[in-house]
């Protein structure tokens, strides 16, 4: 049809001449006609501090229907086995219980108030950005508060309130291959500091000159969270309890120092927590060290095959002589959303689970899914982690070691906190980006600090 | 394609005047002889084919290798390990045929709509003068320019209002008569020729007649190629259909390829790289079976849509 | 002329259909019926454009404006929003992060479009010859990428390219490359992000560069093919200048997709590592995943003003050429 093609042609000129207007038209109607947007209020939130704050029902056989949000996975099926638990306790509460993806569908439910759940599994550094659309559960807790780790209450507490049901407890660990490391000659029980740790890797590096003996995490966000674990062993992190940036500190300069050494010395495995690449360095015995929060110990008893029953975990290497032996790495809380139709129902179901004996020990305790016991993590209500009442079995990856009571111990050590503030994931595109800049030989770690102070200043807590 | 054309690639070096079959082949317009320049295009394009095609059919292939081969020996396919674990094991952890149903559900009503309003609108915007053509026209490609997941939160909002939340209009409504369709229908719809739609109207036909009986089987090629591409953008849409619906029973095939997908990216505890990698390809080649079908079943109309919508020299 | 199939569909109709009007003429209509048919005409596209305007109010305007208003707001989905004025706007424009992600989008372009349209261009004239064999299988498996969800093929990506156990180090291994960081270098993952998405689109451009070829009089090339122009300088002097609008409505089409690119940093490389793969998109995505709504609604007028101004300087480009 090219016959029509020259008159068609001129006409589309013409009216994409006249188009191209309309578009710089419409565009300057609509940023300079906004007063006639909608209205931007939020539905929720009255923000009366009281008013927030969750009662516990009243009457003797609370009934009602509860839905419950957990990851899927392994978690998942565990607190599923335990519902049966719960109804023994409360016959009446129904409890519909979800495997979501919570990082993706959380906050959108929130926003728009539909179809919420009445309890929400939530990583620790998730509640504060949160905490506007939950309950405070300060009433509720105060009975069980003076026995829960206070580590876990601090990441918890905002303002006063306290968002979150703490969940575990998650103590930083040593894990260590004792086999490739005893085959050379070195104990690692003796090691007391860091530079007990750097002495021993270079002492199994001159054994075994393929090896690089000490964990460097290559992921952006992993890496930030151990060095959170770093920061938690010397009583600091992110922010302060009123959220101002603490990272410029003595404190951060020496694990960045450490870590820098590590490097620079050619003592460290640089790879992402568990991928092959990692999974192949450990069991060829090149990698021997791996300081980690305890759920590592899954690693040994599923993904190592090779040297499974060679690990051992010991608490953390003090970063100066009596130093604490542990700091927290991640662990997560359950929070109940103020939306939720049975918040109070919620409570119930968390209570039970968490400081109730038969609750707790369908957790942790052996059951259908892990038929020795979770042992990934240890609660942290106190009363539950009794170093001398074991809830899981010796673990045989680790030689039959007694993880629950290294664990629990170790995790008494853990200093106080602060909560994590609201920007803590967002600091992994300054932060957690800068560390593995370092890592690379691109930054020094006192660049490392001030660059990432001010960018963390600037565009996460400025912006709040 | 007779026998005949598939000669010997010997006498090739003869031919220096590309296009003049006649000259090459003695005479015989129907037989030309391979040619340098053909040789080298069908090099140059089976090399395109096996790149276009190498990771779909690396894909296919590997979801039927046990989980660890998948990792260990990526390049190997060994048939006397021929294994249906990893379906096996995605069937038991993945919701994936109620995702298939709830595609299915927004697939036919969200196709439906756009199929017969965006024609229609775009008849409008190409053949009527009209207040304000100019103006909607406009803002029709503001939107086109703008990033659509940044409406994402408005739009979720708005579906708060109404009451939408995790509900089948949530997924079919919003988007489902879309700026490029009503863009690309304009283009096609633009290029029937006015005195077709007269010598109608002259007929005695109404203005919806003339769009039923006359536009709509004119473009009837230009309709499939959107057919196709709407086909195509529902099934594969993400995004909103992550934030619209929130509930499991409602996601869609999409929805739960994503879910699954962030066992491997988000360093879940308990996670097995090599299984969840099995699980994975296994829904992933479920996933792009059924368009795959479609599309090689409707390829002619398709392609041929495609040609009838673009812009022409 | 070498237009097949829908090309060539009206133009009967068309002679048919015109000789019908004119006897109707000549038998002389009642002028009534054509005026009632004239104001027919008039309410018409009111009509048919209904609904989509219903929708598109509904869904695009309103949501639309509702942006605008966010973007001069520190709204953070919760609580009441605060007026900031032009603050998010300029926060953006100071801020490197901002611009880094502007500077990723167009090196993803100059790796992307050029090199797409090399490959496309020589793709369709060489499917555009209906002699050639084997042209259909061709079509079909150019177009395969296209049809596949993204979401699927992103992470048959992650797979593939993975630096220890991935199907190209493997493959590159057996003529003695070393591997490769492809996605976890900063250097090497924008050109793999930029491969899944020249890889996922050709097959969309060629058939966009085809129609392009079938409105080409074969005359012209015969005209040239006589005069002994070689068949690349045959494709540059003469394909290239008559195809001048086809390929800037794909170059636009393109430039429109590499800016807004979503889907593919967030699943295969989340903008990472470094950040060197987050695009425009990604950076505005990761705004709102800070519940800092208002500057994402600011960073994406941003984006459809950067959007707008190139799009309008391709058109004045191909208009200075014309």
């Amino acid at each position: 049809m090219h016959q029509l093609t020259p008159t068609r042609a001129t006409r589309r000129r013409i009216a994409r001449r006249r188009g191209l207007t309309v578009i710089g038209g419409a565009a300057i109607l609509a940023l300079g006609l906004t007063a006639c947007g909608p209205d931007i209020t939020a539905g929720s939130g009255d923000g009366d501090a009281s008013a927030g704050r969750l009662q516990a029902p009243d009457g003797d056989s609370p009934s009602g229907e509860i839905t419950i949000w957990d990851r899927s996975g392994d978690l998942y099926e565990v607190f599923d086995a335990a519902i049966e638990d719960f109804n023994e306790v409360y016959p009446d509460i129904t409890v519909n219980h979800e495997a979501v993806d919570i990082d993706a569908k959380l906050q959108n439910t929130l926003i728009t108030g539909t179809d919420v759940p009445d309890g929400v599994f939530l990583d620790d550094a998730k509640v504060a950005g949160l905490s506007d659309y939950m309950w405070d559960l300060s009433d509720v807790l105060d009975p069980y508060v003076d026995d829960i780790a206070q580590q876990k209450i601090d990441v918890n507490s905002i303002d006063g309130g306290i968002y979150g049901v703490p969940y575990d407890s998650n103590p930083g660990l040593l894990y260590y291959n004792a086999t490739a490391l005893e085959a050379q000659g070195i104990d690692a029980t003796t090691i007391e500091t860091y530079d007990d740790l750097l002495a021993a890797a270079r002492e199994y590096q001159e054994a075994v000159p393929s090896a690089k003996p000490i964990h460097l995490e290559q992921s952006a966000f992993l890496g930030q969270l151990q060095l959170e674990m770093y920061a938690s062993q010397l009583g600091t992190s992110l922010a302060d309890a009123d959220g101002e940036l603490r990272l410029d500190s003595p404190e951060y300069e020496q694990i960045l120092g450490f870590l820098d050494t590590v490097q620079k010395d050619g003592l460290g495995t640089r790879a992402e927590y568990l991928t092959p690449t990692d999974i192949a360095e450990l069991e060829s015995g090149n990698q021997v060290f791996y300081p980690w929060a305890i759920w590592f110990s899954f690693a040994p008893q599923q993904l190592l095959p090779e040297t499974a029953g060679d690990w051992r975990a010991m608490p953390l290497p003090a970063w100066e002589d009596g130093g604490a032996r542990s700091g927290a790495m991640g662990g997560s809380s359950f929070s109940i959303p103020r939306d939720a139709e049975n918040a109070d129902l919620a409570w119930l179901f968390y209570e039970f689970l968490m400081f109730d004996e038969a609750g707790y020990t369908a957790v942790w305790g052996p059951n259908d899914v892990y038929p020795n016991g979770l042992n990934t993590s240890i609660p942290s209500y106190e009363p539950a982690a009794d170093p001398a009442a074991p809830l899981f079995e010796p673990v045989d990856a680790l030689g039959g070691q007694d993880l629950w009571s290294v664990a629990t111990e170790a995790s008494t050590e853990i200093p106080a906190a602060a909560p994590t503030p609201s920007w803590w994931a967002g600091a992994v595109d300054y932060l957690g980006n800068d560390v593995q800049r370092m890592l690379d030989g691109e930054l020094s770690p006192a660049e490392v600090l001030e660059k990432s102070s001010a960018d963390i200043q600037a565009n996460l807590i400025d912006r709040q | 394609m007779t026998a005949s054309t598939l000669t010997v690639p010997g006498t090739d070096d003869a031919d220096s005047v590309p296009r003049d079959d006649t000259a090459a082949s003695g005479g015989s317009p129907r037989r030309p002889r391979r040619s340098r320049p053909a040789i080298t295009s069908h090099v140059f394009l089976a090399l395109l084919l096996v790149g276009f095609l190498a990771p779909v059919v690396w894909a296919l292939l590997s979801a039927f290798k046990p989980a660890n081969d998948i990792i260990s020996s990526p390049l190997a396919f060994d048939p006397s390990r021929f294994t249906l674990d990893n379906y096996i094991a995605m069937f038991e952890d993945v919701p994936i045929a109620s995702g298939f149903l709830n595609t299915g559900i927004v697939l036919v009503f969200k196709g439906a709509i756009t199929l017969f309003f965006a024609p229609l609108a775009a008849y409008a915007f190409a053949k009527y003068e009209f207040i304000g053509k100019n103006l909607i026209f406009g803002a029709v490609l503001v939107t086109l320019m703008l990033p659509t997941i940044v409406l994402i939160i408005p739009l979720l909002l708005e579906m708060k209002q109404f009451g939408w939340v995790n509900t089948y209009q949530a997924l079919i409504l919003p988007g489902s008569v879309d700026a490029f369709a009503i863009f690309w229908m304009r283009q096609v719809i633009a290029a029937v020729p006015d005195e077709l739609l007269d010598a109608a109207r002259v007929d005695g036909c109404g203005e919806f007649g003339i769009f039923w009986r006359v536009v709509l089987p004119v473009i009837r090629p230009g309709l499939a190629g959107l057919a196709v591409l709407t086909i195509m953008n529902i099934y594969n849409d993400f995004v909103w259909p992550v934030v619209a619906a929130s509930s499991d029973r409602m996601a869609t095939l999409q929805v739960v390829l994503s879910t699954l997908a962030q066992n491997i990216t988000g360093n879940r505890i308990g996670a097995d790289y090599a299984t969840v990698t099995g699980e994975l390809l296994a829904a992933s080649s479920i996933a792009l079976i059924p368009l795959l079908v479609l599309f090689i079943a409707l390829q002619r109309h398709f392609i041929n849509g495609i040609l009838a919508g673009s812009v022409k020299g | 002329m070498t237009g097949a199939g829908p090309a060539t569909a009206p133009v009967p109709l068309l002679s048919s259909i015109t000789a019908r009007s004119t006897r109707h003429l000549q038998k002389g209509e009642d002028m009534a019926v054509l005026t009632a048919a004239r104001t027919r005409r008039r309410l018409a596209p009111y009509l048919f454009v209904a609904p989509f305007v219903a929708v598109f109010l509904a869904f695009s305007v309103y949501p639309l404006f509702f942006t605008a208003r966010l973007s001069f707001t520190n709204w953070r989905g919760s609580g009441a929003a605060e007026w900031v004025g032009w603050d998010n706007y300029l926060y953006l424009l100071g801020n490197p992060g901002f611009w880094s992600s502007i500077g990723n989008s167009a090196v993803l372009w100059l790796l992307i479009i050029p090199a797409q349209l090399v490959i496309a261009l020589l793709a369709a004239v060489l499917l555009d010859n209906a002699k050639l064999k084997l042209r259909s299988v061709y079509r079909v498996a150019f177009v395969v990428p296209f049809v596949t969800p993204l979401v699927a093929i992103a992470q048959i990506w992650v797979v593939v390219f993975d630096q220890d156990y991935g199907a190209v180090n493997g493959l590159l291994g057996l003529v003695g490359v070393p591997d490769v960081g492809w996605l976890t270098t900063s250097e090497w993952a924008k050109p793999t992000l930029a491969l899944l998405f020249v890889w996922k689109t050709t097959g969309f451009i060629v058939l966009i560069l085809l129609s392009g070829l079938q409105s080409i009089d074969a005359n012209v090339y015969e005209a040239a093919g006589l005069d002994g122009a070689g068949r690349i300088r045959q494709l540059w002097s003469i394909t290239v200048p008559l195809l001048r609008r086809t390929i800037m409505f794909a170059v636009v089409l393109q430039t429109l997709a590499v800016f807004q690119m979503f889907a593919e940093p967030f699943v295969v490389t989340q903008g990472g590592p470094y950040g060197s793969t987050t695009t425009a998109g990604y950076y505005l995505y990761n705004h709102i995943t800070r519940a800092d709504l208002g500057t994402g609604a600011a960073n994406s007028f941003l984006l459809v003003i950067l959007v707008m101004v190139l799009s309008l300087a391709f058109v004045r480009l191909l208009r200075a050429k014309d």
